[in-house]
């Protein structure tokens, strides 16, 4: 294992906090738009750098299992050491990660220049700072040394997600979206600092190292591992958009297409599969976890993948396409083969990227989402039509793009595991990516043009990082076919056997919407309760609508209720009960002088009667 | 003689019927002091006597003068009616 | 029984029919002289009490200083329709449970006092009393005249307050 600088790891982290800072703490600076845009393009751009350097310069570590890759500095104390460390842990994992999120976060700042040119400068600004904060967040994640900071972290990403989702604050509908991805990521992380808080519990740390060499060691007490984990893998549900927790993400389009690009394509929906990996020693003492993991995540692949082939706005077609792909990587974590996930997160982050931002050059060309409005784009924005079409192919998995290595890769995991029904509803997923996507590039960029507009390619900020997006996806793809690498899963008719159903996708596809030859029309009879219900959403979002009316809405209602008449009812009643004391005691001043003799009387009796029979 | 006089302190409505009650009380104590110095052979009674009925003479007459002034004031020395200090 | 108790049960018995009578009646004017009755038999208890000097001072000063003034409040208090100072009691039940009472009370507590035998009588008290005003009891005795002047001052401010 390969361990890299802490030192400049820290460096890295620390770069977009500097970035967010200086942003935050300058207002004349952030209110000037381009400026601050430059200022986290600097920050990011040098963090990328580092992060490279950090991954060339690694070195191999003498010990095996753990431990010195890591840096931490005690936090929060407690009996016999500290109870919390925050700190770097440089290995395999978060090297990778760690160029994979300077690299995407740069192309998309900088895409964002061009993108976002019509915000007025200080909203530019402030997009700028809460990309800053999210770097960092994420960063600071996949750096963590332990469940503790990897939670604060986790917590401070949802945080960015909010923030940006709900830019365009003044629309009720992004407003709404923010909210709801907040809530039902929340819903997940519930589990997941349960889960975190019984780990510690039962084992005393947060720490990874110390507690995969417990797990290796058989040293961790065992009982309750399985609750546990679960607990934990709910976080993932969550912030993965695992079914049923994935609703927030189509609803997460709302916010620009950049930030589609960065967060809910490459980073922070990934950040659940990377703590599936990192944690997989631990996952793999709970076995029944991986397996619902398994499930979960295939049936997840599949559900999504039916919804996007009836979306007509192309930003939510990629958003169920990467629901879809997130089940493959939470699939595979399940089926064991937790180094195919992370291999298919990588290439996923790249071409999804990829399509979005495509996607985004489209939408800033032409003015909407709508695909059934746009058409023949590929004659009108040529460059931008050969990048989409690299992210589709990549996509669909077709070789020798990057995509067919790492989903293969993941295939040959389930099979290996012999689990056979996730691996078909994998398979089946994977003619139906092929064939929304297809239906897509169809629609948009091939066929009739719209009479409408003169859409016209975009500007160089925003051609470059998709040029380059591309240029990696092929470089990739190319590296693993021509070093075919030793961990070669699944039968040897796998191979052919993805091959033709991405063809059968695209045939699909191509005969309906290119050729004509199938109505869509007809697809739809034939399909229709699939149809149906995918055109629904499969009534989740309105289950989760009613539970929050009926549920949280009347049990708010019922505190309200016992806070006006129980509590505050306690203190009114006390406060009357002494008016009332008050007001009865007053009729002893009469004011008659006699009065208050009778009282001096009655006081000499009383003394009279106490001497005389008390003191005896 | 003392109860007698609290019984007139406490059912009197006039107020200087009042002050007549209080001088039976006043007496009351009076003989009782004249008593322990005849049965005590202690002249100190005696001089207490005097005393008190020196003071109860001053009493007496500030007493009566502000009835007076009350009377001049309210118009009226029924202690039903003097009731300011009415909580 | 000796003369001297006899006659003091029989002063005793005035005392207390004039007592009543100073709480009982209606009219001011007879409560007055029932008080001045009181006063005088007070006095004679006195004498039997075997102090004459204070006989004398009870005299002129209660039974003649204080009626006297008793009397000049009723006329001035009178009210100006001339109707007789005519009065009802008030609570006449319960000032009687009380009082009866405290009679109770008092009567109980003296009902444990072991008794008392009477020493000789000393002769006659009052050069000793004099002898104690100015010797013992000096201070007292002239803060007693200071008393005395203050209230002779406020009632006469009192009673020309308005003025």
């Amino acid at each position: 294992m390969r361990t890299g600088s802490p030192v400049l790891a820290l460096v890295v982290l620390w770069l977009p906090f500097l970035a967010f800072a200086v942003l935050a703490l300058v207002p004349p600076l952030r209110r000037r738009g381009r400026a601050a845009g430059v200022v986290g393009i600097a920050a990011i751009g040098a963090a990328f750098v580092i992060a490279v350097a950090t991954w060339l310069t690694a070195g191999r570590a003498e010990t095996a299992v753990s431990a010195s890759a890591s840096w931490t500095w005690p936090w929060i104390p407690g009996d016999g050491g500290p109870m919390g460390t925050v700190g770097v842990m440089v290995d395999e994992l978060s090297m990778a990660m760690l160029v994979l999120v300077t690299l995407v976060s740069l192309l998309v700042q900088v895409y964002s220049l061009e993108y976002l040119d019509k915000e007025p400068a200080p909203g530019l600004g402030r997009y700028y700072v809460y990309q800053s904060l999210f770097a960092f967040s994420m960063l600071g994640l996949v750096l963590a040394p332990g469940f503790l900071q990897m939670f604060i972290f986790w917590e401070l990403v949802g945080l960015c997600s909010y923030l940006l989702i709900g830019y365009w604050y003044e629309r009720p509908a992004a407003a709404r979206a923010a909210v709801k991805a907040f809530w039902i990521t929340k819903l997940g992380d519930l589990g997941f600092i349960a889960g975190i808080v019984m780990l510690w519990g039962a084992t005393g740390t947060f720490d990874f190292a110390t507690l995969f060499e417990m797990a290796h060691t058989s040293r961790a007490p065992l009982d309750g591992i399985e609750t546990i984990m679960f607990l934990i893998y709910l976080g993932a549900v969550g912030k993965s958009a695992q079914f049923p927790l994935h609703v927030w993400l189509p609803d997460a389009m709302e916010g620009p297409t950049p930030v589609s690009a960065l967060i809910h394509a490459a980073t922070m929906v990934t950040a659940g599969v990377f703590m599936v990996s990192r944690a997989e020693v631990l996952f793999a003492l709970a076995p029944t976890v991986l397996e619902i993991m398994a499930w979960v995540g295939a049936f997840t692949a599949l559900l999504a993948a039916t919804m996007a082939c009836v979306e007509s706005d192309i930003k939510r077609v990629l958003a169920y396409s990467t629901v879809s792909q997130l089940g493959y990587m939470m699939a595979a974590a399940g089926a064991s083969a937790a180094g195919a996930a992370f291999f298919h997160l990588l290439t996923h982050g790249l071409f999804k990227a990829l399509l979005f931002l495509g996607a985004g050059a489209v939408i800033h060309a032409v003015g909407t989402n709508d695909i059934f409005r746009m058409g023949g784009l590929a004659r009108a924005m040529p460059h931008t039509a050969i990048v989409f079409l690299v992210g589709t192919l990549a996509l669909a998995g077709v070789w020798p793009l990057a995509g067919f290595f790492s989903k293969e890769a993941i295939l040959g995991g389930m099979w290996e595991a012999h689990l056979e029904i996730p691996f078909a509803f994998l398979a089946l997923t994977a003619l139906l990516t092929a064939f929304y996507m297809f239906r897509v590039v169809f629609i948009a960029f091939f066929g009739r043009a719209h009479a409408g507009g003169h859409p016209h390619e975009p500007g160089w900020l925003m051609r470059g990082p998709l040029w380059v997006l591309a240029a990696l996806t092929v470089a990739v793809g190319a590296r693993y076919a021509a070093m075919p690498s030793g961990e070669h899963h699944g039968p040897a008719w796998l191979a052919p056997t993805s091959l033709a159903l991405a063809a059968a996708g695209f045939g699909l596809a191509w005969a309906t919407y290119q050729r004509g030859v199938i109505d869509p029309a007809w697809l739809v009879t034939a399909f229709r309760p699939i149809d149906f219900m995918a055109r629904r959403r499969y009534g989740l979002d309105a289950l989760y609508l009613a539970l929050y009316r009926g549920v949280m809405l009347a049990f708010s209602r019922l505190i309200g209720w016992v806070d006006r008449y129980l509590v505050d009812g306690v203190l009114n009643v006390l406060s009357a009960a002494s008016l009332r004391a008050g007001d009865l005691l007053r009729r002893v001043q009469t004011g008659q002088a006699q009065d208050y003799v009778y009282g001096v009387a009655f006081g000499v009796l009383l003394l009279v009667v106490w001497v005389q029979f008390w003191r005896r | 003689m003392f109860t007698i006089g609290l019984f007139g302190v406490l059912t009197r409505r006039n107020a200087v019927g009042i002050l007549l009650a209080i001088e039976l009380m006043l007496n009351a104590v009076n003989i009782n002091l004249v008593s322990f110095a005849r049965f005590r052979a202690d002249v100190g009674g005696l001089v207490f006597t005097l005393f008190t009925i020196a003071i109860t003479v001053a009493e007496v007459a500030v007493g009566l003068a502000i009835v007076i002034v009350i009377f001049r004031v309210r118009k009226t020395v029924e202690a039903d009616h003097l009731d300011l200090l009415r909580g | 029984m000796t003369g001297e108790a006899l006659a003091f049960g029989a002063v005793a018995v005035v005392i207390v029919a004039a007592s009543l009578a100073v709480v009982l009646t209606p009219n001011l004017f007879h409560a007055v002289m029932y008080l001045a009755v009181a006063l005088v038999a007070t006095g004679v208890v006195f004498l039997l009490l075997e102090s004459p000097f204070l006989f004398g001072v009870q005299l002129l000063l209660y039974a003649g200083g204080v009626v006297t003034l008793a009397v000049f409040a009723i006329m001035l208090t009178e009210r100006l329709v001339g109707e007789r100072i005519a009065q009802t009691s008030r609570y006449i039940a319960n000032g009687a449970i009380v009082c009866a009472a405290v009679l109770a009370a008092v009567l109980g507590f003296l009902a444990g006092v072991p008794g008392v035998t009477a020493p000789t009588p000393a002769g006659d008290t009052t050069p000793a009393v004099g002898r104690a005003l100015t010797g013992a009891f000096v201070l007292p005795f002239e803060l007693l005249g200071v008393l005395l002047l203050a209230s002779l001052l406020g009632a006469l401010h009192l009673a020309r307050a308005d003025d």
